[in-house]
């Protein structure tokens, strides 16, 4: 088999495995699987409990519950909340809107601002503004996202009064959902921009002592000049791998981030139904995020395969 | 190809004067090379020679200031009535590519395997020169031609997909495409079989007398030096040991270290150097060669000088370090 | 060819342009005393990594000597959000109970959950990797193909999925940390196996009929020590992070006490809102500071690999 149908062979296989286990876990796990399947403390009639249970095939063996799921699966259905009393489905791709407004645009700027400035930082490692700025961005990566998020909610927030505590506004307008949304996207950004420095200077550190590099100054190229015509690209290739596997840990830490804000995205509504033992939200959350990170891999292993000449002539 | 007669030694294109290279390790202090002095005339080759690990390429990289941070330098290097050696690195940058031109041992390596060949050689255009890009690459790719490169898509290929002969020529290629006035070639045939070596080597002579450039050659291998070099150096353990017309060094070894490296060739009956090369890192006082030496007397504890042979009949003075002269 | 009496100490020419790359010229320090002389002289990798061993002793030693240091047993109850004074550094929680006790037991948690996440994970990641990397093949194409999977699940997502039903103790959950983090450690440990298989020494132990298992186990093993020791440092690190966010979405073991959890009884129970900084602030420095020095040591090990792979 060819190395792409190999690796579109194992996203598929990803996708398979990791629905296949959305569904045993809510009937694998202790407890009655109706209750795990429909959450815990919801009121309902006895009567209707055993419509329920007809309805969801709960007296039908796993094959055919199986059959079942992939059915709904494909139909875009993914459960009903009695919490919430409204269709899994909609909540989620209701939310998850405000999530990728928060998250996308600080990804990307947290993985461009960190490509560049942890390049840098690996290039001249021996200064001494870089290494503070390495020492800076590392106590950063090390931090747990929401804890630091904690802090400047309760500085800047609470304390000083600069930015609103809650939500995505207030009235609704251009500028009140900036202000709402300056914080928790410094944060965000900062958080990815951490992790992409670390990796990158890394990377570039590796490759400046490469006899390529050499023959580049031996040519007459000066400084930054070799950086940027010759290892960047080099160093980003190996590491693109790595920045979108990243990108399911950064989700999650968007995640956290919206907690702390009490922002109306998928991090709220996952906290609220883990409070609420909400389990149809969660799982379908499970799901929803799961296929964006495994989409994202798919993005960069397409983009490194056209980036990188090795791979494409072979 | 050797040519007697060339410019007069009192205006050399370089002077490298009294070089000394050592480098701080956790071993110690290696010291690479000790006093070494040349003179590189202008439209000659002066190919220095010497076993793997004798600072050759110490030497030749140190020119250019190319070195490893650890590395200490003292000495001058005049070119152009400037000491190179008390270049900036902005300054530096200006002559590398442009008026003195470097091709390293390793081509596969030394290129960015993910640049195509022709922007890889158009570089030193765009940079020193400031050439559109378009421009740049159609000279790239007319200099591949000189280097009878110019067909199978060879210009537009990574470096990858070239093998280590053509990857050699692309070097040659980045490195002269701005008509440098000097060209060091650091071991050029190294890697590569005995009929690529020698082709290569003589495009490299032969470019560098279309240009008028000099060509400071790096090598170990004797019979090639002889073939295209004007002059030879002989290196010992981080020293120059012997300097004449490449024939004359060839046909009558004055130093008992030339001697020996001549008799080890297949030619002259692999005869091996008895004994092992003396520490780089604690070197004996005296001459270098000493411990192993045919002729060896006392006085030979004592490090000699550099001293001038006269040889009427060679059109050329010898240097020659030993106390037998 | 005319080459003779190769080795006129190559090794220490070869040696010298490779440790140019890391140190400079190292001047004699003009400190006074031999310490200062000394960190003079150090580089800054060193010098960090230094600090990273010195804070990670420390919380080793927080956890080992809790009962020690703790001026307070931290269940027994005092009064109630008390700001930090004389008699509790740290003040009260909202049960009245030390905070200071609580973070010096809490590290125990913290180190006990990261290290048993970080173990697990390099077992599995090891054994995958060593047998991937020696038999290759088909057992090394299924396995990397595992590999690739078990990589993009998303980890904290499954964690809380699964932590939700489960309500797990904490060994629990450093349990399944474990088995969703080994996937680095397989690579790596793969790639360093792949090299080893191919030496002289090993194929021809091969050919003398040794058993597969005794050369994985006597001969490839020992060489990939030095490369997993960074990846398991590392892996601490992300589990720390990881235990500690699933504390403060609540779904770690109520029972015991991590930073994580006194992060989120400040979160929930009023601390943020009352102003009771100190109540979240020491816990979340505790996990910052430890995790920044395993990455620190992790990091320093990582790069003297890369150093010496580049060297040979």
């Amino acid at each position: 088999m060819s190395l792409s149908g190999k690796k579109a062979l194992r996203y598929l296989v990803a996708l398979f495995l990791i629905f296949s286990l959305n569904f045993a876990i809510p009937r694998s796990m202790p407890g009655d699987p109706l209750t795990n399947l429909l959450g815990e403390d919801v009121m309902l009639t006895d009567s209707y409990v055993l419509e329920l249970r007809a309805k969801m095939g709960l007296d039908r063996s796993w094959p055919e519950q199986y059959l079942e799921y992939w059915r709904d699966i494909l139909k875009l259905d993914l459960g009903y909340s009695f919490h919430l009393h409204r269709s899994v489905s909609d909540i989620i791709f209701e939310r998850m809107k405000w999530t990728l407004l928060l998250a996308v645009p600080a990804l990307i700027l947290g993985a461009v601002l960190g490509a560049l400035s942890g390049a840098r930082a690996g290039w001249k490692s021996g200064s001494c503004i870089h290494k503070m700025e390495t020492a800076f961005f590392l106590a950063i990566y090390c931090t747990p996202p929401y804890f630091l998020s904690l802090i400047v909610l309760y500085l800047l927030s609470f304390k000083a009064g600069l930015f609103p505590l809650k939500g995505f506004y207030s009235t609704g307008s251009a500028v009140d959902i900036a202000h709402h949304l300056f914080l928790p996207m410094t944060m965000m950004t900062l958080f990815s921009l951490s992790r992409n420095y670390m990796i990158m200077r890394g990377s570039v550190l590796q490759e400046k002592g490469s006899l390529y590099a050499a023959f580049a100054r031996a040519k007459g190229l000066y400084d930054e000049e070799i950086l940027f015509r010759h290892v960047f690209k080099n160093a980003l290739l190996p590491i693109i791998t790595l920045l979108a596997l990243d990108f399911g840990f950064i989700l999650s830490g968007a995640l956290f981030i919206e907690i702390v804000f009490s922002m109306n995205g998928m991090g709220s509504l996952i906290y609220d139904a883990l409070l609420s033992r909400d389990y149809p939200i969660l799982q379908g959350s499970f799901l929803i995020i799961t296929i964006m990170v495994i989409s994202a891999n798919l993005l960069a292993d397409l983009l490194y395969s056209r980036l990188d000449p090795r791979v494409r002539w072979q | 190809m050797s040519r007697l007669g060339a410019a007069p030694i009192d205006d050399p294109l370089l002077r490298v004067e009294g070089l000394s290279v050592s480098f701080d390790t956790a071993m110690g202090r290696v010291r690479a090379a000790q006093d070494v002095c040349l003179d590189l005339l202008k439209g000659e080759t002066l190919a220095i020679v010497g076993e793997t690990g004798c600072g050759k390429s110490v030497v030749a990289n140190s020119i250019l200031q190319l070195l490893p941070g650890n590395a200490s330098v003292q000495g001058r290097v005049i070119f152009s009535g400037r000491d190179l050696l008390s270049l900036s690195e902005r300054e530096m940058a200006e002559i590398r590519g442009r008026e003195i031109a470097i091709v390293f041992q390793n081509p596969s390596l030394a290129l960015n395997p993910i640049i195509k060949a022709e922007e890889q050689i158009a570089e030193p255009l765009q940079i020193h020169s400031h050439l559109p890009r378009s421009l740049s690459i159609q000279m790239a790719k007319d200099m591949l031609r000189r280097l009878r490169l110019g067909v199978g898509g060879v210009a537009e290929s990574y470096p990858f997909q070239l093998s280590g002969g053509m990857n050699q020529r692309v070097m040659i290629a980045a490195a002269m495409i701005l008509s440098p006035r000097i060209i060091i070639a650091d071991e050029p045939s190294k890697g590569l079989d005995r009929l690529l070596a020698r082709q290569v080597a003589e495009e490299l002579s032969g470019l560098r007398d279309k240009m008028d450039a000099s060509l400071l050659l790096i090598t170990h291998d004797l019979l090639l030096a002889r073939d295209i070099s004007d002059r030879i150096s002989v290196m010992y353990s981080g020293e120059v040991v012997e300097t004449g017309e490449s024939q004359a060094v060839f046909d009558h070894p004055l130093h008992p270290y030339t001697k020996a490296l001549l008799d080890c060739l297949p030619q002259r009956g692999f005869h091996p150097i008895p004994g092992a090369s003396p520490s780089m890192i604690d070197p004996p006082g005296g001459c270098k060669f000493y411990p192993r030496c045919r002729y060896k007397h006392d006085k030979c504890m004592q490090r000699p000088d550099m001293t001038e042979k006269r040889c009427p009949n060679e059109g050329m003075d010898r240097e020659v370090r030993c106390w037998l002269y | 060819m005319s080459e003779i009496n190769p080795g006129l100490d190559t090794d220490a020419i070869a040696m010298a342009i490779h440790e140019g790359e890391e140190s400079k010229c190292k001047k004699d320090g003009e400190g006074r005393t031999a310490l200062a002389r000394f960190i003079k002289k150090t580089s800054w990798a060193a010098k960090a990594s230094g600090l990273g061993l010195a804070l990670f002793s420390s919380f080793l030693a927080m956890a080992a000597l809790s009962s020690l240091l703790a001026p307070y047993d931290p269940w027994i109850r005092f009064e109630p959000y008390l700001w930090p004074g004389e008699e509790h550094l740290l003040g009260t929680n909202d049960l009245g109970q030390d905070i200071l006790s609580e973070l010096i037991y809490g590290s125990r948690v913290s180190l006990i959950v990261g290290f048993g996440a970080a173990l697990m994970a390099t077992i599995i990641g090891t054994t995958i990797g060593l047998f991937s990397g020696y038999f290759k093949g088909t057992v090394d194409e299924i396995l990397m193909g595992l590999t690739d999977i078990f990589l993009m699940i998303p980890q904290i997502p499954l964690i809380i999925v699964l932590a939700a039903f489960l309500r797990p103790s904490f060994w629990m959950v450093a349990l399944l940390m474990g088995s969703l983090w080994w996937t680095s450690t397989a690579r790596v440990v793969r790639s360093k196996a792949l090299q080893v298989s191919e030496m002289g020494y090993v194929r021809a132990k091969r050919a003398l009929g040794f058993s597969s298992l005794h050369i994985m186990l006597s001969d490839v093993l020992p060489n990939i020590c030095h490369v997993v020791m960074p990846k398991f440092l590392l892996s601490i690190a992300s589990a720390m992070i990881a235990e500690a966010s699933i504390s403060f979405l609540g779904l770690g073991d109520p029972a015991t006490k991590s930073w994580g959890m006194m992060i989120n009884f400040a979160f929930s129970r009023g601390g943020f809102i009352n102003g009771y900084w100190w109540w979240y602030l020491a816990p979340g420095l505790c996990i910052t500071l430890f995790v920044m020095s395993v990455v620190l040591v992790g990091h320093f090990l990582e790069e003297k690999e890369i150093s010496t792979l580049r060297s040979e």
